[in-house]
């Protein structure tokens, strides 16, 4: 496929529409709810296939549809949404997830979830105990993929909660008890490199394979706890390169929050990557280059591509197309060539509001074709 | 040997709390509710606490959202800050914003410990913040240096240790995972021991515990070695045991033995084992065994059975068993 400089992409979740969030508890709509349906259809025009969804639940007749039809309906918005913006690569918004790990924890066997942790303030949430060897009941996101293909209009890109994420976001029991003696740092570390590689040969990579069968050609590998542990870095490696080995798949890696000079060199080893998806905005003020880090990358002589985080998803402060060209701009001076650049917001876009979410997507495309314009005439 | 045992930081919410609290921000509920629920989970943990044998109660701390924000909410200088990763784990804390220099109010802390722990000071453990970690976990916004700011720190939680001295309060404990993460030199390594021997003008007899957790302590050591307080703390699942500095050191050795990183129950008679190997390196006044970082990285459930491995090693370590 031939695209110009700097093409966009989502990254991740969208906010739930509050229509989506009733009709799927089969609740009658409130007014906002209904004004919400309404007029992002006008905008997006995303229900035209399901006209008997909306009506329902616009007619205050939810028990005329089913939740799952409802659901159907949320993805249906969540790739109208990211398309009408005009990004080459869409997925659904994730209409259908909750959150990212508990639910592809669920699709394995070898875990038990034991209770609440505590995130924040009183925000909790269910941590799982590895307490057997890692299985996959069936290979999961197939069936919402095969959906998104049926209906995109844009090239859908797919994401997945990477194998050290899953890990390290559980308490390791199995295979912290096989190792001998005292469980100080050498043997929880051998323990998680054995976890991080079972669950990526053992439950990624089938489903990887499944997604590709499926007909899926790009994969982002979500991996949000690589920089909590810099000094793990290879055992992300490790696992990226598990979960993707004789796969045949564009695959993508997204970090966020982190310090990536911390994970280089060690983060190269990710064969098959053929993007950095990775958040730079929200580190970028005046006074301080967010995007500098990439010199690094040039440093090292890595020529893949890079998902550039151009908007930053925690603050509804929305970014102008000017200030995103010109982190664009800094990004391609750094790296040293504009054809390894997409653009993209830092994150998945859930905790803003849809508007705000729109009004910065929107920002990532005009921003994109600022920049574009300035690199194909210099000297317009 | 003397062995000594107890917790080192917040205990988790218990699967009702965590109902009850969900509830209350969603409207579900009455804040009397869950007053009333704290209340009888706090004595729960004290129960608990006792009946394993403990040398304090803490009541389990679980009203504090964080370690800094009764600090953040009532100390002058301050605002309560954005979400902030807690060290290296997949929880946060709202980090602190200091916008001018700091200072106290008198009696603010007090009233913000676990109820029960008010009503038996006596066998109480105080869990405050070390200014050192406190320093770092801020942002400092107040235009004072880096070593000044953990002096002042250290005057004010000597402050507060002194009022809470003349309430009855006898043993405190500075939780300092800065300590061995981002270990301080030069002037900022002085200033914790400033702020420290600042802290130890209010203690007046009691006891001074620093808890280090969160990575390997010895690189941290020369300045542990320093510090003027009673007890020096290490987490025994980021620091070998055969590599701690040669003894006879002059205060009591802390030794995290419990993991909160694993719902892995730990052996007594490993742990005892690795306990003695660290007694003969170091040859402290005492042994104070606790879990390594604060249990609240664990549920309730899984917390409470791996808490039963203190009093199974302390038997272990002065009866001779297992």
């Amino acid at each position: 496929m031939t695209r110009g400089l700097f093409p966009t992409q989502e990254i991740g979740s969208l906010a739930k529409p509050r229509w989506q969030i009733l009709g799927q508890r089969s609740e009658a709509l409130d007014a906002p709810a209904k004004e919400e349906l309404a007029n992002w259809d006008t905008r997006v025009g995303f229900a035209a296939d399901a006209r008997q969804v909306r009506d329902a639940l616009l007619g205050g007749r939810p028990k005329d549809t089913s939740p799952d039809a409802v659901r159907d309906l949320g993805a249906l918005f969540g790739l109208r949404f990211l398309e009408t913006v005009g990004l080459d690569r869409v997925y659904d918004g994730e209409a259908r997830r909750i959150e990212m790990y508990e639910y592809p924890i669920r699709q394995m066997r070898g875990f038990r979830f034991g209770g609440h942790v505590r995130s924040w303030d009183n925000k909790y949430y269910l941590k799982a105990t590895v307490t057997d060897e890692v299985r996959l009941d069936h290979p999961y996101h197939v069936e919402e993929f095969d959906f998104v293909q049926r209906h995109a209009r844009a090239e859908p890109k797919l994401p997945i909660t990477g194998p050290y994420t899953l890990a390290d976001w559980s308490y390791n029991e199995h295979y912290l008890a096989r190792q001998p003696g005292w469980k100080g740092r050498a043997a929880r570390r051998a323990a998680q490199k054995e976890f991080v590689v079972d669950i990526a040969r053992r439950a990624i990579r089938p489903t990887l394979s499944a997604l590709i069968d499926h007909g899926c050609r790009v994969i982002q590998i979500d991996e949000p706890a690589a920089g909590t542990h810099p000094d793990e870095a290879g055992i992300v490696v490790d696992g990226f390169n598990a979960a993707t080995e004789g796969l045949d798949a564009e695959f993508t890696m997204h970090i966020c929050y982190s310090n990536y000079a911390d994970l280089l060199p060690t983060l190269l080893e990710a064969k098959r990557c053929r993007q950095w998806a990775w958040e730079f905005a929200n580190r970028d003020s005046e006074g301080h280059d967010g995007y500098a880090v990439l010199k690094v990358l040039a440093e090292y002589g890595d020529t893949r591509d890079v998902g550039l985080g151009a908007v930053d998803v925690h603050r509804d402060t929305v970014e102008t197309p000017e200030v995103v060209a010109d982190r664009i701009r800094r990004a391609a001076k750094y790296l040293g060539d504009p054809n390894r650049i997409w653009v993209n917001p830092d994150c998945g876009l859930r905790t803003r509001s849809l508007s705000v979410a729109r009004a910065k997507l929107e920002s990532v495309v005009k921003g994109a074709a600022l920049a574009r314009a300035d690199f194909e005439n210099p000297r317009r | 040997m003397i062995v000594r045992t107890g917790l080192t930081g917040p205990f988790p919410r218990s699967e009702a709390l965590v109902s009850a609290t969900r509830d209350l921000d969603r409207g579900r509920t009455s804040a009397e509710a869950v007053e009333e629920l704290f209340e009888r989970t706090e004595k729960e943990i004290v129960a608990l606490e006792r009946r394993l044998g403990f040398d304090e109660t803490t009541g389990g701390y679980l009203r504090w959202q964080d370690l800094y924000r009764p600090f953040a909410e009532t100390w002058e200088g301050f605002t309560v800050g954005p979400l902030t990763r807690w060290l290296e784990t997949n929880t946060f804390y709202r980090q602190p914003i200091l916008l001018a220099p700091p200072g106290r109010t008198p009696g603010a802390i007090a009233a913000r410990l676990p109820p029960p722990l008010r009503t038996a000071p006596g066998s109480a453990r105080v869990v405050l913040p070390g200014p050192y970690s406190f320093s770092v976990m801020l942002e400092n916004r107040s235009g004072e240096t880096e070593p000044a700011l953990i002096h002042r720190l250290g005057r004010l939680l000597g402050e507060e240790v002194k009022e809470l001295r003349g309430l009855g309060f006898s043993t405190f404990l500075f939780s300092e995972p800065q300590l061995v993460v981002r270990p301080p030199e030069g002037p900022r390594a002085e200033a914790v021991i400033a702020g420290y021997r600042a802290i130890g003008t209010g203690l007046d007899g009691g006891t001074s515990i620093v808890w280090t957790y969160g990575a390997d302590a010895l690189p941290a050591f020369p300045l542990l070695d320093r510090l003027p307080v009673s007890v020096v703390g290490v987490d025994l699942a980021e620091t070998e045991v055969e590599h701690l500095p040669a003894g006879p050191s002059r205060v009591g050795l802390g030794l995290g033995v419990v993991d909160p990183r694993t719902t892995l129950e730990e052996d007594p008679a490993e742990v005892a084992r690795v306990v003695r190997a660290a007694q003969t390196r170091r040859h402290p006044s005492a042994i104070w065994l606790g879990p390594g970082a604060p249990l609240d990285l664990l549920p309730w459930e899984p917390a409470t059975r791996k808490l039963h491995v203190l009093p199974a090693v302390r038997r272990a370590l002065t009866e001779g068993s297992p």
